[in-house]
């Protein structure tokens, strides 16, 4: 249960393809802009260490979730393995993960699919 | 040392912050704990950068997000860092001036706490099931598992008293 990191194990090397010049496309870039629209949503994952009513007063506190709210997203993260918490633009969802990363909670951030 | 008393007892809101009901011994024993999380912090041993992880999760932690997560912790690390040292500073001093804690400090104590926790929840990898009353009186780490255990204890009792107001 411990490590929700499987997906993209960290200091992973990645390869960059070298960058090409644009060849002239004559359809609209449709993934592009539908990858452009597609909003971030912000995911807390199951830990061993958090207690569950500290992670509720998190919720509560950096989000302003009324305590049934923030109970319901906890029991979701505890039972599920993780929960949706927040979503919003990429800079909305960043600020989210590192206020929750300040509070020691295992934060994600992706963009929706 | 934990289970004497009612988690809702040694953390009391009062119109003049939150007293904490603990002994000299205890007090002390949470001061030093909270200067070796500002050692290990400022520290550049890799070792105990290990022993951190759980204090700088992943942001983005799908591999196609590889390099926005590379510039997350270029950029985060440090405001991370600088958050956790503030909030050690102010309940340092809070517990220097009589062990009341006001609104900010209460938050750092608990930021504080919950770090402590996680350094050593990954030092004796503690799983789901982790019970700190069957660990055995020979376990080479039955120290760590009792502070462990007061350090949950003192974390739920102030989350209890800052929700009770």
């Amino acid at each position: 249960m411990a490590a929700p990191l499987a997906a993209g194990a960290a200091g992973q090397n990645v390869t960059v393809p070298p960058v090409t010049a644009p060849t002239r496309v004559d359809q609209p870039d449709v993934d592009e802009t539908t990858s452009l629209d597609r909003p971030w949503i912000v995911l807390v994952w199951n830990d061993p260490i958090n207690l569950m009513s500290y992670v509720t007063m998190v919720l509560q506190k950096v989000f302003g979730y009324s305590l049934e709210k923030a109970t319901a997203l906890m029991l979701d993260v505890h039972h599920k393995g993780r929960a949706v918490v927040s979503s919003g633009t990429r800079e909305k969802a960043e600020i989210d993960v590192f206020r929750l990363h300040e509070h020691g909670l295992w934060a994600t951030m992706q963009q929706d699919d | 040392m934990a289970r004497r008393k009612k988690p809702r007892h040694v953390v009391e809101p009062t119109t003049g912050g939150y007293v904490l009901h603990l002994d000299a011994e205890e007090i002390d024993l949470v001061v030093r704990l909270l200067g070796e999380l500002r050692s290990l912090l400022l520290s550049d041993d890799p070792a105990h950068h290990d022993l951190l992880r759980r204090l700088f999760p992943p942001a983005y932690h799908l591999a196609d997000d590889a390099e926005a997560e590379a510039e997350y912790q270029r950029l985060m690390r440090e405001d991370l860092v600088a958050s956790r040292l503030e909030g050690i500073a102010m309940v340092e001093t809070s517990l220097r001036a009589g062990a009341v804690l006001d609104d900010a400090a209460v938050q750092g104590f608990m930021q504080s706490l919950n770090g402590v926790r996680l350094v050593l929840g990954t030092l004796l990898d503690v799983s789901e099931q982790h019970d700190p009353s069957r660990v055995r009186d020979d376990d080479p780490m039955v120290g760590e598992h009792q502070l462990y255990a007061f350090l949950s204890y003192l974390l739920e009792a102030t989350v209890f008293a800052i929700t009770e107001l």
